[in-house]
């Protein structure tokens, strides 16, 4: 297993840890002392500032120009640029199933509470982290897409 | 329709040149050792300056490293 993809799984873990340890204490907090806006923005927050963590693999090639060991190049880039699209893409039919799955329990006039959003939004996120990190894993495997035969 | 099909020459002229390692390579032209494996089996196609940067180390034209072949199918 070669430095980026090892880099891939602990990015992976970490992701996946970062996400749902305060995802899973905010939503904890809101069904215990209700909902406030506390633990919506701290976990908001921390939301925030660890997906500044999916955009450093794309300046990488830039960061690292000047460093004589290369553990991350063009081809990582590649890979990583469609692993995300595809997390995005992905999220994107996670969001529309859980509005339609939502419509089809409560019904055209039915109502939600308002602790579904974040449990929804944690969701969210859990599957981007897994579909991303699927993702660079099949190419990492294949040998990435780019001029596969 | 067209299919194509990108071949190089990589592992030929590192042999012919020095017999270099790939991971020599790879620090030659800023890659990773994995980058110039893929190259080499043909599972990745560089991009256009990486594919320069593969032909000045060899001192060659770029032709002289990649060859593109378009079949019809």
């Amino acid at each position: 297993m070669n430095e980026t993809k090892v880099g891939s799984w602990l990015y992976f873990f970490l992701g996946l840890a970062c996400f749902l340890i305060p995802g899973v204490v905010a939503v904890f907090i809101v069904y215990d002392k209700g909902i406030s806006f506390l633990p919506v923005f701290m976990f908001a927050g921390i939301v925030i500032w660890f997906g500044l963590f999916w955009l450093f693999p794309f300046t990488f090639g830039k960061l690292g120009k000047g460093k004589k060991k290369v553990s991350f190049d063009e081809r990582d880039q590649s890979i990583h640029k469609k692993a995300v699209m595809s997390a995005y893409v992905v999220l994107w039919l996670y969001f529309v199933a859980v509005c339609v799955i939502a419509w089809c329990i409560v019904g055209p006039h039915g109502s939600i509470s308002v602790n579904v959003m974040p449990l929804t939004l944690l969701g969210g996120l859990v599957i981007f982290t897994l579909v991303q990190g699927l993702a660079s894993m099949i190419q990492y495997g294949r040998g990435g897409k780019d001029g596969e035969k | 329709m067209a299919k194509s099909e990108m071949q190089n020459q990589v592992r030929r002229l590192r042999f012919e040149n020095g017999e270099i390692t790939q991971q020599q390579l790879a620090d030659r032209v800023g890659v990773t050792r994995q980058t110039i494996i893929a190259i080499e089996s043909g599972k990745y196609a560089p991009s256009l300056p990486l594919a320069f940067k593969l032909a000045r180390s060899f001192g060659v034209s770029i032709e002289q490293v990649f060859q593109y072949d378009e079949q019809e199918t």
